[in-house]
């Protein structure tokens, strides 16, 4: 009687679970299913009934394509340069706004705005901003006697304006920051100022071993961000100038949507999936050395 | 030097920080206003002026003569964020309920497959995912950005789960007494004492949908199907030299999300801190 009973309330719990159920059948393990399907074939478009199965082939075709091993290595900017820079940067705004100032509240509201801002609007933000005739930052750098820049006409400089952009947007990493600094107990820096510590060392032996956790986090979080870097790069230069913003994830979009290589976008997807999997993991295990959590002898 | 001059010394470093950092961050959204609101020959002098000579709201007219589809946009672009708010908390609700009250191996073993989901990268499943909708027929249709919300968000599943958690059992036990069942239970005791997570999802799934490019970029073709986000970016290449109107789609796009944060500040703070996203 009982495990009837028991089974009868299992059967509830699944129609109440069932939504989920559906939903992750069909947009997560359906498209997973598909990508790998494809990715052995060479289907040109999305429902193409006429296809072979070419084996490892689109793998081998991925890795001799020039564009591809540079996108790989904008993507790798992103991720090597970009996320350290990033995170620091939110570290330091965080810290900046944990400051004990009146009005602080106000100041706080202002940095999360931009966070707030649609892409396509951010975009269009920085076009004005950044254009290099009539633009606010080349009026204002020109008074200290730096000539005009072309800041996203340049190779050199679009994968740094983008690193910017990303600081301007970092407001939810900034906020974990935030709340992470105000967790950290008081008593323990009283406790090394009485053992004759300066701000700088009290800074590294409390602050960073208590939010190290958060810091984990937010690495994981921008790594996964800039690994798939795409909006920015397609709204701000389509990927250029010359290929330079051409990231893997707009190379994956192109390979679809202009080349109309649907096999290869899936192969370069999976590729990626591989390639996030890998450094998430190789970045957990690492933290193990690094990461503090509380309550863990 | 004394003590306490010592101390206005430092409060003053404080400020100005505070405020260069200010400049950098609130500069550029400065920057749009006065950009909209100068006349187009001014936005193209030589050196710039910081603030318009007279406040003039001709881009707006520009705007919306250039580009007739922009009420269409913005209607758009509430329909579908009213709609996958909708479904965002009917079904991630329920959902959630199931994975907090009930005791079966079962639950056990498939939400940590509702946490995993939330860590696997979207842009790998961008692809496969235009072929599902593809064969489903539903390019070019709402169908592809709200349909995924009504069958339950993994985000919001966990935001709901976690609140549930908090609802003591003791309640469900007293309405099981009464004759009541899991809907029951569900409908008249969760539910009411869960409109803290309700508004937090409101405000999420509004912000997300009423963000998200990606998702009406690639599966919306005809323009009169365009949400906001995607309309602006249509607009980029049409009127790439009218500045002022370009400032002015982007305030308009601003707005909405704008004023929300003026009224649940709190609420934002909360969700990013507890889930890390921005919604």
């Amino acid at each position: 009687m009982k495990s009837k009973l028991r089974r009868y309330d299992t059967l509830i719990f699944f129609l109440f679970i069932s939504p989920w159920i559906i939903g992750f059948s069909l947009f997560f393990l359906v498209p997973f299913g598909t990508s790998v399907f494809y990715a052995f074939t060479d289907a040109r478009l999305p429902g193409a009934a006429n296809y072979n199965f070419v084996g490892l082939s689109n793998f081998v075709d991925m890795f001799n394509n020039p564009i591809f091993s540079k996108s790989l290595g904008n993507t790798a900017y992103f991720v090597i340069i970009g996320v350290p820079i990033v995170t620091v940067g939110m570290l330091l705004l965080a810290m900046l706004l944990n400051m004990n100032v009146k009005g602080i509240a106000l100041y706080r509201t202002f940095y999360y705005l931009p966070t707030l801002v649609p892409i396509v609007a951010t975009v269009i933000i920085w076009r004005l901003v950044f254009n290099s005739e009539f633009g606010i930052l080349n009026a204002g750098l020109s008074v200290f006697g730096i000539g005009k820049i072309d800041w996203m006409g340049s190779e050199g400089l679009i994968k740094p304006v983008i690193i910017l952009l990303q600081i301007w947007i970092s407001g939810s990493g900034v906020l974990i920051f935030l709340a992470a600094l105000k967790n950290v107990p008081k008593h323990l820096y009283e406790a090394v100022l009485i053992d004759g510590a300066n701000k700088v060392q009290s800074f590294f032996r409390v602050t960073l071993p208590m939010i190290s956790p958060s810091i984990l986090f937010v690495v994981i979080i921008q790594t996964m961000y800039n690994f798939q870097m795409f909006t920015e790069a397609l709204l701000l230069t389509k990927g250029g100038p010359n290929y330079a913003a051409y990231t893997f994830v707009y190379n994956i979009y192109k390979s679809a949507f202009t080349d109309l290589k649907f096999s290869m976008a899936m192969t370069q997807s999976i590729f990626l999936f591989a390639l996030i999997s890998l450094v998430t993991f190789v970045l957990m295990k690492l933290s193990k050395r690094f990461v503090y959590y509380e309550g863990e002898k | 030097m004394t003590t306490s001059n010592r101390r206005v010394m430092k409060q003053t470093g404080k400020y100005v920080l505070l405020t260069a950092a200010l400049v950098l961050f609130a500069g550029p959204l400065v920057w749009m206003l006065s950009t909209m609101l100068k006349t187009k020959a001014e936005t193209y002098k030589v050196p710039p002026t910081l603030l318009p000579e007279s406040l003039n709201f001709e881009a707006f007219n520009r705007l919306f003569d250039v580009q007739p589809l922009m009420w269409r946009w913005i209607q758009n672009s509430f329909a579908i964020s009213a709609l996958v708010v909708l479904g965002a908390v009917l079904s991630s609700s329920i959902v959630a309920y199931g994975f907090s009250r009930f005791t079966t191996k079962y639950k056990d073993r498939l939400f940590p497959i509702v946490l995993m989901t939330l860590m696997i990268p979207p842009s790998i499943l961008m692809i496969p995912s235009y072929v599902l909708f593809t064969k489903l027929h539903w390019v070019d249709t709402w169908l592809p950005l709200i349909v995924p919300a009504w069958l339950g968000g993994a985000y919001y599943i966990f935001l709901f789960r976690q609140f549930f958690m908090t609802i003591p059992q003791e309640l469900d036990e007293a309405t099981y007494l009464d004759g009541g069942n899991r809907w029951t239970v569900f409908t008249r005791v969760i539910m009411p004492l869960s409109k803290p997570i309700v508004v937090t999802t409101v405000i999420f799934a509004f912000v997300n949908s009423w963000l998200d490019f990606l998702g009406p970029f690639l599966y919306i073709k005809s323009n009169s199907m365009f949400t906001l986000s995607v309309g602006l970016q249509l607009l980029i290449g049409q009127t790439s030299q009218d500045f002022p109107a370009l400032a002015a789609g982007a305030f308009i796009s601003i707005v909405p999300i704008g004023l929300l944060f003026l009224f649940a500040q709190r609420y934002i703070v909360e969700g990013v801190v507890l889930t890390g996203s921005k919604g």
